[in-house]
């Protein structure tokens, strides 16, 4: 059940020499070479509030297994961004195009992943979103 | 006006019974604005021997709340060596080995101390790789 994710930069100008990176890994389960099992699908949200809005919601059980979310801000106004918070932390702000592909650690129930449309107003129309989680399976369906 | 382009390519044959790919390009610009970012801290190299923690961006460092982009990969090979990512104190998550992370920084230093900080999983040899775009 092989699942990769390949990072590719380029730049010709940001730098004297030309900026080239490309990184694949395939995604594993913590601390094994067995693969992720389990998938959200790629969701679209459209954001109209400046309110942090529970975007994944931790679960307990999912302390330190291996998780990865990708998300990306489809506006196509620059001015547009998403702010996403861990935790109750910003962690930073995602501009019209931006993706964040990063690892998830559950610590515990509060370590939701939240989103905001910070500069949202009726005027600016809705933000769209999309985001996948990639996981590892818990007991949390079997024991319910 | 430079331009760097960031793209992320996710695929999967067998993890659904329907295909996954997916594959999303980023000029990486100012915040709020079309300007391609011009400042790099070119890719850099930290290989740590010790389970403390380690700084490797300080948020008082960069201005706060710009669209910074920061390029993290654990280069190792052995899947038990994770390197956990904290930002402000809170811990984002665990990058094992030959994972990737591109996360944007806020860099905030109003409300609290927005550092990028990483912790090796043990005091064995652990390199991570990284590289900040800066707004």
């Amino acid at each position: 059940m092989a699942t990769t994710a390949t990072f590719t930069l380029t730049s010709a100008d940001i730098a004297g020499d030309p900026v080239n990176v490309s990184k694949t890994a395939t995604c594993t389960k913590a601390g094994a070479t067995t693969d992720l099992d389990q998938t959200t699908g790629l969701n679209r949200v459209h954001l109209r509030s400046t309110v942090n809005k529970v975007l994944l919601g931790a679960n307990a059980e999912g302390n330190d297994l291996a998780a990865k979310v990708y998300i990306i801000n489809k506006a196509t106004d620059p001015s547009l961004y998403v702010t996403v918070t861990i935790n109750a932390q910003t962690i930073g702000k995602l501009y019209a195009g931006d993706w964040m592909f990063i690892p998830w650690s559950q610590t515990d129930e509060a370590a939701d992943i939240e989103v905001a449309a910070s500069n949202w107003t009726a005027s600016t129309g809705d933000i769209p979103v999309e985001y996948a989680l990639f996981h590892e399976d818990t007991d949390f369906l079997t024991n319910a | 006006m430079a331009t760097t382009t960031a793209t992320i390519t996710l695929a999967s044959t067998d993890l659904l019974s329907d295909e996954i790919a997916l594959t999303s390009s980023a000029t990486l610009t100012g915040a709020g604005n079309s300007t391609g970012i011009l400042n790099t801290s070119g890719l850099s190299r930290k290989t740590t021997t010790s389970a403390s923690e380690y700084t490797l961006f300080a948020a008082a460092d960069y201005t706060d709340d710009k669209s910074h982009k920061l390029y993290v990969k654990n280069i190792e090979t052995n899947a038990a060596l994770f390197f956990e990512i904290q930002i402000a104190g809170v811990v984002v998550g665990r990058l094992y080995a030959g994972d990737w992370a591109l996360i944007p920084w806020s860099a905030d230093t109003t409300s609290t101390n927005c550092d990028v900080d990483i912790t090796p999983s043990t005091s064995a040899s652990h390199t991570i790789e990284y590289m900040l775009f800066v707004d």
